[in-house]
């Protein structure tokens, strides 16, 4: 229902024809940005995010294939505007930054700011972000272990990159001069400076059409709208004080496992998220900045309400966080921040469970809940410097009478693998495996999914790898009965002196080495003798789950030659299982 | 006498479209479908309307099928059972997919079921790298061990897919050489004949999708070509692709995988034909019935195709589909954005206090409130009905006599009561609202792709296309608005007014500066050959045939490439050709991106080739000419509500086939015909052709709504 304090001049279709056509302003940039780009991660795998505020700097439209970049802009922009002084922009001028203590994430992701002016008067800004595939630092594709954020790459306060339609060359060459990727971040700021033009372009048609004083009435109108829309959404919620708390396996330096702790407070008001008992920030990788956390939190909330509610400052205004300052989950600097994403990451499966007994028909079990970064690169066998950086699925959770999924992506990050071909046309690897982890998924009666393996072979030329990621310790968490997922484990030479190497490490290999990922499985929800036993034997039939397992954890006899169910010995298994359940052998 | 028939398949109807080739008369028919068996309603159709027309099957020339068999055997899982060999340490090439979610906020989202059965799935030792040299040779033995195991397990198809077959495909050859030998009666699909591209997640769908629908739609191609002979046609038979081209049924039987969107292309086809008819080479064809509204291009006489589709992609609020949801293939499709507005589509007020309209649709049955049929949720059709824009006892040539006081009582209770507003101005947030999602479309297939709607022509129809058109011509500022004579029947006529077509591609990645124009050429001249020869086979030779050759490049390090057409003198990509084509590719990347980068290399990723056979095309029919005074077309009066107007007016309605070429309505005005109504929106003038086409144009400033 309106309420009585809309305002008279409210005509439905205008509204509606400005929500879509502000919305298809952000679409248009990220597509100009996606097809101009360069880099796998930008282009293939969609790594970036766009979006336009108005003159206040309220967000008012979004476009991005990844949750994680919510409130990414929306922290950075405003805060990047006031550092540098958005007076002194002038129309085709452009701003760039990454920095990680003025409302950014991890140096890796590089925002591009443009004001957008109409007949002389500041009437709005456009941003882009994308994650670049190297800002410098210790190691290619600047992931890796370090103990100070100025360890990890080029840090870019906001700085004019672009004046009057034109780069600043001063700034671009020192930038650049920093970067190993001297093939893709050049084409890749340009695909950035292209998304912020055609953006800019467009909002300046539709406030001449239309003009600046009505657009911001229904601007107005639209974060209302959503912030209605939001506020009745929440008010649904389970009311109440959810707490959980979970840990990353390792920091990276050998320190104790991180502890993370969230309890969310859902009454009349909404949701606050309150982190505090998460631990202090660590001289280690894994701090996140509160732009990471809030993404996390904002995540959570676009998840318990409808996907039509749009993303804009109606919307952002609901996501409460309470993350004490100087703790991993927001750090101060000079805390390394690279691998920020991670804990965001295991932030968002802490969340949900503990939602979890609240919301049982919901929440998965645990799931994959890491970024699993692969880096390498160094110079190729012809003397030319190459870089190259991916991220790998896992299993998913299981939820109420659904599987959980096998080798997706989760949460925040929805990135798509880059396809063999194209890595080893455009770069000296060789991918030897691509594969399902049989037995890797938690059992349950509703199972998590499977985990994948990704072996990097380098033939011919020494390479340095690094390995970002977590879970090869604790697999995720089953529920309500369900077992935990097959742990990840990172492996060097598979084939021969193998060794397993820390989740977070970055190693020189020489030519002829491979480094083998195998991804953690997804936590199983309910107990695995309550599993209908046909999909048992469905699992056993694709060789997902093998038969020694399908007896010891999931209780069913199968004979493999007709692919039928004993039944009797199935019982009898299940009997003695419901008395003393099975532990996952993993 | 000779005519033409088209026979289009939907999900309800199955209609008929008779052509007579020399009066360029057409007659429609529609009959139920029967899906269980699809070919029984085609069979029916054509008899029926053979019937009426007093047509003896003899006399027809040419049978056109647009097919739904490809699509549904897909969604329906109805494939033949079907296995896939790869190359060993990638078997869960279908499983992983390209490892992403098809929605980003559902915790209980689910992926698609890979369309092989994981145990179906091999991974067979052999390996070359991506310049196609040899790293490890063919496992004979596994391959052949396989092919047992396959052949008692009950298998009717197998598609191979090995990493780098795009660039050679020796070891599928092979291996296909070795499942003969075991095992003789499998079909067999190999991707480096299907889809030689790289990117294998790409190819193997793609061939697997080939694999497993080819018995049935061989099945049921093969039987709708007895069942017809029988019948006494000795016409040519030739079925619909989804790249809006047609091929003979025996293509169809062997690449079923170009049949995936046969339905949807014709309309696009009809609006190509269209602009040839009256001299437009770009143009926006919109097409909406009753559940959904569909937006595609025509540029330079050809319809636009993309390379990038799903096969059962679920649709996303808005427009698209949802990534990630279906099973991709490679082959050209033609490029349409559907959304869920159409006449059926119910107006409702969402929690936050807007009017919102669609993805529902009332469907055809209830229908609409004014339909009568028990429907009280207010509909697009409703709204056009309080609005004086349809005319209650003339829809569908009076067939249903629509309910004035039901479409009032539903939209007044549905959404102007819960906003607070007049029933009136909720219509006109209906359709207002209802077009805005369109224009949404339409911007996104034309200025979100780099094309400019100033330098295009608006083609609508369908049932309810003509009553939105004004509005969204006006709004994207297209040249001018074009609707044909009887909208209802012009996506049928698009079977019968297109070409045959077979498309080729092959992936040759190189710098462009460096290309070997020897190798090019080789490979255009492979292409043309299969393509020639195909042609032959379906009777089309010499001066009828003509190679579109289109090269796909990009930027080294880019990954999204574009696709240029070759003019003739360019068939060799000597030095100085391929310093030209770079130029040509800095000038297009600006123009779509806004950004070039003349300084770097141009990278060469794929050579396709369209092998195009003419077929005569059909003579419209034409109407004889009069004055400009549409004064002997006018049938009545009534008030018609419009925004310029600030409400209802007096507005002329006219009698479409009382229209004679060289009249001139200005708006506003409404032209009624049995199975559409065009609005004439004031600063509007409608102009009409000797083929009884109304071409509409802005003669004046038009406020927006």
């Amino acid at each position: 229902m309106v309420e009585a304090s809309q305002p008279a001049a409210y005509d439905p279709i205008r509204f509606e024809v400005i929500r879509n056509a502000l919305l298809e302003i952000a679409e248009e940039m990220a597509i100009t940005l996606r097809r101009s780009a360069y880099s796998t991660n930008i282009k293939t795998r969609a790594d970036f995010s766009c979006a336009i505020f108005d003159a206040d700097l309220r967000v008012i439209a979004q476009a991005f294939a990844q949750p994680n970049h919510l409130g990414s802009l929306t922290e950075l922009v405003p805060r990047a505007l006031t550092f540098y002084g958005a007076e002194r922009l002038g129309p085709g001028d452009a701003i760039l930054t990454n920095h990680p203590y003025l409302g950014g994430v991890h140096l890796n992701d590089i925002t591009l700011i443009s004001p957008v002016h109409l007949e002389g008067q500041l009437v709005g800004y456009v941003a882009s972000l994308a994650h670049h595939v190297d800002v410098g630092g210790g190691a290619p594709a600047s992931i890796g272990a370090f103990r100070e954020v100025y360890q990890e790459g080029v840090i870019i306060p906001p700085v004019r990159l672009v004046k009057g339609g034109a780069f600043v060359d001063d700034v671009l060459r020192l930038v650049l001069a920093q970067v190993r990727a001297q093939q893709e971040t050049p084409g890749d700021l340009r695909a950035q400076v292209a998304a912020n033009t055609v953006g800019a372009r467009r909002l300046n048609e539709l406030l001449l059409r239309l003009g600046v004083d009505h657009v911001r009435h229904y601007i107005d109108l639209i974060i209302d709208y959503t912030d209605r829309r939001t506020r009745s959404a929440l008010a649904q919620l389970p009311r109440g004080s959810f707490s959980a708390e979970g840990t990353l396996d390792n920091d990276g330096y050998g320190g104790p496992p991180v502890k993370l702790a969230a309890r969310l407070l859902i009454d009349e008001t909404g949701v606050l998220f309150d982190l505090t008992g998460s631990d202090p920030q660590r001289r280690a990788p894994v701090n996140s900045t509160y732009a990471q956390t809030f993404a996390a939190c904002a995540y959570l909330l676009k998840c318990l309400i409808s996907p039509d509610i749009p993303t804009n400052a109606g919307f952002y205004r609901h996501v409460r966080v309470l993350a004490p300052e100087g703790s991993v989950v927001n750090c101060v600097a000079p805390a390394p921040v690279v691998a920020g994403w991670e804990t965001h990451m295991r932030l968002t499966d802490i969340l949900l469970h503990a939602l979890a007994p609240a919301m049982p028909e919901q929440i998965p079990a645990g799931t994959k809940g890491m970024i699993c970064h692969a880096g390498f690169g160094g110079p190729r066998p012809n003397g030319s410097y190459y870089c190259f950086l991916e991220t790998l699925a896992g299993g998913y959770g299981g939820r109420a009478g659904l599987d959980g999924p096998d080798a997706v992506q989760t949460h925040g990050q929805n990135t798509e693998n880059a396809p063999v071909e194209e890595t080893e046309a455009n770069y000296p690897v060789r991918i030897t495996h691509y594969a399902l982890v049989d037995d890797s998924e938690g059992p349950g009666c509703w199972r998590g999914g499977l985990g994948l393996r990704r072996d990097y072979y380098f033939p011919d030329h020494a390479v340095t790898f690094t390995i970002l990621a977590d879970r090869d310790r604790n697999g995720p968490w089953g529920l309500f009965g369900g077992l935990p997922g097959r742990p990840a484990a990172y492996i060097r030479n598979p084939n021969g002196a193998s060794h397993l190497l820390s989740s977070k490490s970055t190693v020189e290999l020489s030519a002829g080495e491979t480094i083998s990922y195998r991804t953690c499985g997804g936590g199983g929800y309910g107990h695995p003798y309550d599993r209908d036993p046909q999909l048992v034997l469905a699992d056993v039939r694709s060789g997902k789950v093998s038969n020694e397992r399908a007896r010891t954890i999931y209780g069913v006899s199968i004979d493999t030659q007709r692919w039928t169910i004993d039944l009797p010995a199935t019982e009898q298994l299940r009997e003695r299982l419901r008395s003393a359940p099975a532990v996952d052998p993993t | 006498m000779s005519y033409r028939l088209g026979i289009d398949i939907g999900g309800t109807f199955t209609d008929a479209l008779l052509l007579d080739e020399t009066s360029g008369t057409m007659r429609i028919a529609k009959v139920s479908s029967t899906p269980a068996d699809p070919s029984i309603g085609f069979l029916e159709a054509a008899r029926r309307i053979l019937a009426e027309a007093g047509v003896a099957p003899a006399e027809l020339r040419l049978v056109v099928h647009g097919t739904t068999v490809a699509t549904n055997t897909i969604i329906e899982g109805k494939g033949a059972p079907t296995a896939f060999l790869t190359t060993e340490g990638f078997r869960d090439m279908l499983e992983i997919a390209r490892q992403t979610r098809p929605a980003l906020y559902d915790l209980r989202f689910t992926k698609p079921a890979p369309l092989v059965p994981r145990h179906l799935c091999y991974g067979i030792p052999e390996r070359l790298d991506h310049r196609g040299a040899l790293i490890t040779p063919l496992n004979a033995e596994a391959v052949r061990a396989v092919g047992t195991e396959l052949r008692s397990a009950g298998v009717a198809a197998i598609a191979v897919c090995f990493l780098h077959s795009y660039i050679n495909p020796e070891h599928e050859r092979q291996a296909r050489d070795l499942l003969r030998e075991v095992f003789p009666e499998a079909q067999i699909a190999l991707s480096s004949e299907v889809a030689p591209e790289f990117r294998e997640y790409l190819r193997a769908s793609t061939t697997v999708i080939n694999a497993t629908v080819q018995p049935i739609a061989a099945n049921y191609l093969r039987s709708i070509e007895v069942r017809l002979r029988a019948l006494g046609v000795h016409a040519e038979l030739l079925v619909m692709q989804s790249s809006g081209g047609v091929f003979s049924f025996a293509s169809g039987c062997e690449r079923p995988v170009f049949l995936i969107e046969s339905g949807p292309a014709a309309g696009v086809t009809a609006a190509a034909y269209l602009g040839t008819v009256i001299g437009r080479q770009n143009l926006i064809a919109f097409d909406m019935g009753g559940t959904t509204a569909k937006v595609s291009l025509v540029l330079e006489g050809m319809p636009r195709v993309t390379k990038d589709f799903e096969v059962g992609a679920m649709a996303m609020p808005g427009s698209g589909r949802a990534r990630g949801s279906g099973y991709p293939i490679r082959t050209p499709v033609i490029d349409l954005v559907e959304i869920g507005a159409g006449g059926g589509s119910i107006a409702w007020v969402d929690d936050g206090g807007v009017v919102r309209v669609g993805p529902r649709s009332a469907g055809a049955d209830p229908g609409p409130a004014c339909y009568g049929r028990g429907g009280t949720e207010p509909t697009v059709t409703d709204a056009n009905l309080l609005l004086g824009r349809l005319s209650p006892d003339r829809f569908l040539g009076g067939e249903i006599i629509l309910d004035v006081d039901a479409a009032r009582t539903a939209i007044q209770e549905r959404c102007a009561t819960p906003l607070g507003i007049d029933p009136i101005t909720a219509a006109h947030a209906i359709v207002e609202i209802a077009n805005s999602a369109m224009i949404a479309a339409l911007r996104l297939v034309t200025v979100q792709r780099g094309f400019d709607p100033r330098d295009m022509d608006l083609v609508a129809f369908g049932g309810a296309g003509p009553l939105h058109a004004g509005r969204l011509a006006t709004e994207i500022g297209c040249r001018s608005l074009v609707i044909p004579f009887s909208p209802g029947t012009t996506s049928a006529l698009g079977l019968l007014a297109t070409d045959l077509r077979h498309d080729y591609a092959t992936t040759m990645l190189c710098r462009l500066a460096t290309a070997d124009p020897m190798a090019v050429a080789g490979a255009f001249a492979r292409m043309e050959a299969e393509g020639l020869a195909t042609l032959a086979g379906e009777g089309v030779h010499g001066e009828a045939t003509r190679a579109i050759r289109q090269l796909d490049l990009r930027y080294v390090g880019q990954s999204h490439e574009l696709t240029l057409t070759l003019g003739e003198e360019e068939k060799l990509l000597d030095g100085a050709t391929g310093a030209r084509l770079a130029e040509r590719f800095h000038r297009e990347h600006e123009r779509i991106y806004g950004t070039s980068a003349p300084h770097e290399a141009v990278e060469l990723v794929s050579l396709r080739l369209s092998m195009v056979g003419q077929i005569t095309r059909p003579q419209l029919r034409t109407i004889p000419s009069g004055p400009t005074d549409p004064a002997a077309a006018l049938r009545t009066h009534r008030p018609v509500f419009f925004a310029e107007h600030g409400g209802y007016g007096d507005c002329p309605i006219y009698d479409r086939y009382r229209l004679q070429s060289g009249m001139t309505i200005a708006g506003p005005a409404i032209v009624e015909e049995l199975d559409s109504t065009s609005v004439i929106h004031p600063h509007q003038r409608a102009t009409i052709d000797r083929y009884g086409m109304l071409h509409v144009q802005v003669v004046g400033l038009a406020s927006p709504a």
